[in-house]
């Protein structure tokens, strides 16, 4: 590894464990970015020939806005870790899409513990403001049995540390409980607000379960709260965001304002919450970064800034991708108010018109690194 | 329902229905005697007098096509106006009737009966012919209908999405000068993948032509009953290989311009190009070549301008070869804000995300010897060879390319526009549509 490698790690782990509260200035998040630049110039050979090819190294940096983003496709095709690595501590997978055939991307993370300290204070400011513990019910399969989902190892980390134990009601193939509803029964009985979370596909499923009369999610208690996720993300929904949590609430009575939204991305290893906890429904449709985390909306032909409000490709410099690549350009859209983004959805291109066929995938179907 | 009378002016966008689809193939139908009386080379004469009109540019109809064209299609007005002269060019009765004669040798046999190689024999067409077109190469759904009412089909025929506009002109044309003949054609639009509308469409047609994904094929074929002939033009894609005899920088801007036409969006286009290393030909050199006819062509053939969401593709596609570029030898040349053009040079051909626009990946290739692994994993998928210098090796060029699952093997100017008669994927277009009848005499 880097010799600045875990060094670097443990500054950046005490500085999230301070929380995601208090925004960080542009000095800090500046100094924290050029450390991150060098670890990632010096030890990652893929990354740091695009860098050379663009005239961009350490030695000559004026702002961390200037550090060459890798395009978030990328992760299908590179490993970006230290060249001297030894094995991961975890391998995290994309999600297939809708285009079966499609290589996945993958996220090779040296230090878990990084993850779980960028994870921790957003998660628990934004589903937990007011509670120190509560019972987590999870419609996300349990990490481990899905190794390699990120989105896995985010509830099974923040159930470790926050919650007063787990259910975890959806199995790795999607198939539910039969513990589903005396879940729902017993914490109903203690009366003890939980936090119930979910992807919009499965809250979507538990909706169309509850409709055709098989075991679904029931009544939870007063102050619970949702996590809901992916629902900017891959295949087009099929329900408006009301109607999903006008479902979400006719099913466990937890209201609007309570339902809270996830945004992240496996090539990401920071993820952006909807305050609606702190703010109330102000704090909806827009997505707060941890302040590690910083979001520019870009044109998408020219790649620079948008005007703030302004609808551009979202471009992300995460601190706590340490290990891997901290400037990821991806293809969503949104808009960035005063550090804030706004979502638009996810820009769906990249498919070719006309009776082509994307040649590319037909070359990739056995060339996955 | 969108059935383009005489005078159509609506070429508007109203979906059809279900019952829309089921009226019009009822109406086609009974327009199909009156088909059937008229003689093939009549068909093919009055089927050019409308074709023409696309190329007279006094004609309202050319006027209308090069109006609407950009805006539909997605192409720049120049890159419009020569797709048009491009596509047009063969729907004139001379270029019909060459391609009934090289696919019947004597079309009077779709007349009566007739001598054909000692055998008497007579040609029918189905009595409806459905052709569900996808894709928004403008001009495809026109060469799709001439073909069925060459034989004399009654045509129900749905566009690709952005390949409307001439579609519906044709008919409106056909309209114009030959009522008898356009009510044997309708030209409905729904969205691809409706499936109530599909089943209809599908369970009527004696045959059915469908363009699309291998998905969407795959479908359609499933929705058809067992007694209906489906032919299917599932997705392709086109290549390049260019031979160490040849000139470079000929090539390079012949390589350019097929790229250019369709901003590569049609199986004609050759998305990947391998060069012929070994000789005087260098393929990173060559390369370099195409990217500078690529910025050349900017200024006579622009480039669409890109939606949000194709440029966000873009900057993937760039970023992604510019890694792959400094990690493994390779090159990317493209026109950064200003054009989409992409030229990457990868010595061997590596996943990537997929080329859109005018982009183009090129290889080195060893020798022709060789080629036929390097097109293997395009297996079915592989349709248009360009090539360029081969010279005395080209008949062992198209065995390999053939063998490959290539059906067309052209020089690299010539990818763009197929004549009529080419094999569409290895078949011939017309002889696709009709079912034989042979008679024997007594002895």
């Amino acid at each position: 590894m880097h010799p600045r490698f875990e060094e670097t790690a443990a500054i950046l782990e005490a500085r999230f464990a301070e929380g995601s509260a208090v925004p960080w200035t542009d000095d800090a998040f500046g100094s924290h970015a050029f450390a991150v630049f060098v670890v990632q110039y010096e030890s990652c050979s893929v990354y740091r020939s695009l860098c050379d090819a663009r005239g961009i190294t350490p030695a000559n940096l004026a702002a961390w806005t200037d550090i060459p983003a890798v395009p978030a496709t990328a992760f299908k095709y590179f490993d970006f870790i230290d060249d001297g690595a030894g094995a991961p501590e975890a391998t995290f997978r994309t999600s297939g899409t809708t285009r079966g055939d499609e290589a996945r991307g993958r996220h090779l993370v040296p230090r878990l513990s990084l993850y779980r300290a960028a994870l921790l204070a957003p998660l628990r400011a934004a589903l937990m403001p007011d509670r120190g513990r509560a019972r987590f019910i999870s419609l996300i399969p349990n990490p481990v049995e899905v190794p390699d989902s990120s989105l896995s190892y985010m509830v099974g980390a923040a159930a470790d540390t926050l919650a007063g134990g787990i259910d975890w009601l959806v199995d790795a193939a999607g198939a539910w409980s039969s513990e589903t509803e005396a879940v729902c029964r017993r914490a109903a009985a203690t009366g003890e607000p939980v936090v119930l979370l979910g992807t919009a596909l499965a809250f979507q499923h538990a909706i169309e379960r509850a409709a055709r009369g098989e075991p679904s999610l029931g009544r939870l208690p007063d102050g619970s709260r949702v996590m809901e996720t992916g629902g900017f993300k891959g295949a087009t929904r099929h329900v408006s965001r009301d109607e999903l949590h006008g479902g979400i609430t006719g099913l466990t009575g937890i209201p609007a304002e309570r339902i809270v939204n996830e945004y992240g991305m496996t090539e990401l290893l920071s993820q952006l919450w909807e305050p609606v906890l702190v703010e109330g429904l102000a704090g909806r449709g827009v997505h707060r970064p941890a302040p590690w985390l910083r979001v520019r909306a870009l044109d998408p032909v020219t790649l620079h800034p948008v005007p703030e409000g302004r609808d551009g490709i979202l471009c992300f410099f995460d601190l706590a991708n340490l290990g891997s690549v901290a400037h990821v350009l991806t293809e969503d859209v949104g808009s960035v108010v005063d550090g804030r983004v706004r979502l638009r959805g996810r820009a769906p291109g990249a498919e070719p018109r006309g009776c082509s066929r994307a040649m590319d995938e037909l070359m990739s179907a056995a060339g996955q690194p | 329902m969108r059935r383009l009378g005489p005078g159509g002016q609506g070429v508007g966008a109203r979906e059809a229905s279900a019952g829309d689809v089921r009226e019009a193939c009822a109406r086609l139908r009974a327009a199909g005697p009156e088909l059937i009386r008229r003689s093939t080379d009549d068909i093919a004469g009055v089927l050019g007098v409308v074709g023409v009109r696309f190329l007279d540019s006094d004609d309202p109809l050319r006027r209308e096509a090069l109006e609407r064209l950009p805006h539909e299609s997605g192409l720049s007005p120049r890159m419009a106006s020569e797709v048009l002269e491009g596509m047009a060019s063969d729907w004139s009765a001379e270029r019909l009737r060459r391609m009934l004669r090289a696919e019947f040798g004597d079309p009077r046999c779709l007349d009566r009966p007739t001598e054909l190689n000692g055998r008497r024999l007579m040609a029918h067409g189905p009595g409806l012919c459905v052709q569900i077109v996808s894709g928004s190469v403008p001009g495809v759904g026109v060469h799709a209908l001439l073909r069925s009412l060459l034989v004399k089909a009654p045509t129900l025929i749905k566009p690709g999405r952005g390949d409307e506009l001439l579609t519906e002109l044709f008919a409106q044309g056909l309209g114009e000068v030959d009522s008898g003949l356009a009510g044997a054609l309708a030209v409905l639009r729904w969205r691809g993948g409706s499936e109530a509308i599909e089943r209809e469409a599908m369970t009527a047609a004696d045959v059915a032509i469908v363009y699309g994904s291998d998905a969407t094929v795959g479908a359609l074929r499933a929705m058809a009953p067992a007694t209906t002939r489906v032919v299917g033009y599932h997705h392709r894609t086109g290549v390049a290989l260019v031979g160490r005899d040849s000139e470079p920088d000929r090539a390079a801007s012949d390589l350019a311009r097929s790229v250019a036409f369709f901003d590569q969006r049609g199986c004609v286009c050759p998305h990947r190009t391998w060069v012929e290393t070994g000789g005087p030909l260098d393929a990173m050199d060559f390369a370099a070549r195409v990217a500078q006819a690529m910025a050349h062509l900017e200024s006579s053939l622009p480039a669409a301008p890109l939606s949000p969401e194709e440029a966000s593709a873009l900057q993937q596609l760039r970023g992604t070869a510019e890694l792959r570029a400094g990690a493994s030898g390779g090159r990317v040349w493209h026109g950064g804000a200003a054009a989409p053009w992409t030229v990457i040079f990868e010595p061997d051909p590596v996943p990537g995300p997929t080329t859109l626009a005018r982009g183009v990946r090129v290889h080195a290739l060893q020798d022709l010897e060789v080629a036929g692994e390097a097109l293997a994993p395009l297996g079915e998928h592989l349709q248009t060879v360009g090539y360029a210098g081969f010279g005395a090796r080209l008949d062992r060029l198209m065995e390999i390319a053939g063998r490959s699952g290539a059906s067309r093997v052209v020089p690299l100017r010539a990818m763009s526009f197929p004549p009529p008669w080419w094999l569409h994927d290895g078949r011939g277009p017309l002889l696709e549509l009709v079912r034989w009848v042979e008679v024997e005499a007594e002895r």
